[in-house]
């Protein structure tokens, strides 16, 4: 059943390489709203980028059903990618060109209304490179210019791969507001990393993908809610050292431990023991995130 | 339009990959050795040498663009706009037919002027070319590295020119009339004599028909890698 505010609805889906018998989708389910920013999170091979491919129309020997914008995206033809945006994990460009006029070109392959460059460069800091030839590009440099590429039609829907990998923190948090501003505006943003800290600053809801399966789904903070211990543990002084101690957080308002401790002593920190992403990941699919 | 934007890109690419002062330099060597060549036998050099170098460059420069495109990964990006299969062929042979037509007037112009038949010599070097960066980009396709697509571009090509030894009365057959090189050799003529609409049509013929059977194939070989229409072989090759 579709409803209205529903951009991707992905049901039982399947796919396999000809080139291996293995199936590296194993029937996924998921749907994604409109507006919404959504994570893949899981290690290399367990098939996010499968999962992407698919969802751009590149995979289209699919089993199951995958309908964006109401439609099934095997058979979906040209007119799906002036809806769309892709920047690609690996930034390529014709090396030769520069900086705008890569943006120029991949801008006039679009019918529909198109950003102006220039203010796209402006807006991730590379304005002063636009006639640089991107072959003189760093690697953050071409990150940045990869994710004006994808943004150049306005899409509807974005999907982004590492958007931040190989960039300074303070471009990544540039972007990051960049990603955010996107999604205010209505844009939903499908994105797939490994770095936990993106996806918890940025997603409405994650999936963790472990063997072409979808081990979790929900909100980050549902799942390190869920995956937590409900106590809080405070680190305080008391002489010259430092000791830490535990205490549920049910009737912590009436724990005379925890109120004398915290009146009588130094309090160095105090945090309540929900899990991390990285924890949650590790619990469902028993590896690391690599 | 989308295909004009491409043309216009693809021949400010060959720009600066230097393919047209490198065709400056090839087209310069030519002339200077053709007019040592005595006129009794010009006018044959001339149609081969333009069969074999202008018209089919597109053969070698089409197959050396989609390597170099495919190996500095522009087609993810280049594949997820809404580029259609068949302007991305088309601007290919547009902006390889266009640098085919300058190589072969700038041999042709200085050493024996104007063509005889302008419109079929014109038509045979845009057609062949046509052909030729079509069997290129089909050899590419199928070809992992350089030497894989020399291998089996000059594989492709060996077939098609075949032609050629009638041409030189090496050795003749009526077979040679479905070969598209054999309308090639034909409109190529047309710059040292004139040309009966007969023959002309036919060779217009032979060659259309072979570029639309060598274009789908292209097609099926490029939607396959792009977009998975095999279901993903030649997709991991990206």
């Amino acid at each position: 059943m579709e409803r209205d505010d529903e951009l991707i609805e992905v049901n039982r889906l399947t796919y396999a390489y000809p080139s291996s018998r293995k199936q590296v989708l194993q029937g996924l389910d998921f749907h994604i709203g409109k507006g919404e920013i959504f994570g893949f999170l899981g290690p290399s091979g367990a098939g996010k980028s499968t999962t992407q491919n698919v969802l751009i129309g590149k995979l289209r020997r699919y089993g199951g059903s995958v309908r964006v914008f109401g439609r099934e995206i095997r058979s979906v033809g040209s007119d799906y990618y002036e809806r769309i945006g892709v920047a690609f994990e690996f930034p390529h460009f014709y090396s030769r060109f520069t900086a705008l006029e890569n943006l120029n070109h991949f801008r006039s392959l679009y019918r529909c209304r198109t950003a102006d460059p220039m203010q796209l460069l402006e807006q991730v800091g590379l304005r002063e490179a636009a006639h640089m030839k991107v072959e003189q590009f760093s690697k953050g440099m071409k990150m940045r210019l990869n994710y004006c590429r994808s943004v150049l039609n306005d899409p509807d829907l974005l999907f982004l791969d590492e958007p931040t990998s190989g960039l300074d923190p303070t471009h990544a948090d540039m972007l990051k507001r960049l990603i955010l501003a996107r999604r205010a505006s209505g844009t939903t943003v499908l994105l797939t990393t490994h770095n936990m800290q993106v996806a918890e600053q940025l997603c409405d809801r994650v999936a963790f993908i472990a063997d072409g399966e979808i081990k979790l789904i929900d909100t980050p903070r549902n799942l390190k809610l869920r995956g937590g211990e409900r106590k809080v543990r405070v680190e305080y002084e008391q002489g010259n050292k430092r000791l830490t101690e535990d205490f549920q957080l049910e009737g912590i308002g009436a724990n005379e431990r925890f109120l004398s401790l915290i009146r009588s002593h130094r309090i160095v920190t105090m945090h309540t023991l929900e899990a991390s992403l990285e924890d949650i990941f590790m619990t469902a699919a028993g590896r690391k995130l690599v | 339009m989308k295909t004009w934007k491409l043309f216009i890109f693809d021949m400010r690419f060959q720009w600066k990959q230097r393919f047209y002062v490198v065709y400056l330099f090839v087209c310069s060597v030519y002339v200077g050795i053709l007019h040592a060549i005595p006129d009794s036998r010009l006018g044959k050099v001339l149609v081969l040498l333009t069969f074999s170098d202008p018209s089919a460059l597109g053969l070698l420069l089409a197959g050396g663009i989609v390597l170099l495109e495919r190996g500095q990964g522009i087609w993810n990006s280049l594949f997820a706009t809404p580029v259609k299969l068949w302007e991305y062929l088309l601007a290919k042979c547009l902006s390889l037919s266009l640098l085919s037509l300058a190589a072969a007037f700038a041999i042709h112009l200085p050493v024996s002027g104007w063509p005889v038949s302008p419109l079929y010599f014109t038509l045979g070097i845009v057609l062949t070319s046509f052909f030729f960066t079509l069997i290129g980009i089909a050899a590419a396709l199928g070809s992992h590295s350089i030497n894989g697509f020399l291998i089996r571009s000059q594989a492709y090509a060996l077939v098609f020119v075949l032609p050629v030894l009638g041409y030189l009365n090496v050795f003749d057959t009526p077979l040679y009339m479905l070969f598209p090189s054999q309308g090639s050799l034909l409109l190529l003529s047309g710059s040292v004599h004139l040309l009966s609409h007969e023959d002309g049509g036919y060779a217009i013929a032979v060659l259309v028909v072979w570029i639309g059977i060598v274009g789908s194939l292209a097609m099926r070989l490029l939607s396959a890698t792009v977009r998975n229409t095999d279901g993903g072989r030649r997709h991991e090759q990206i």
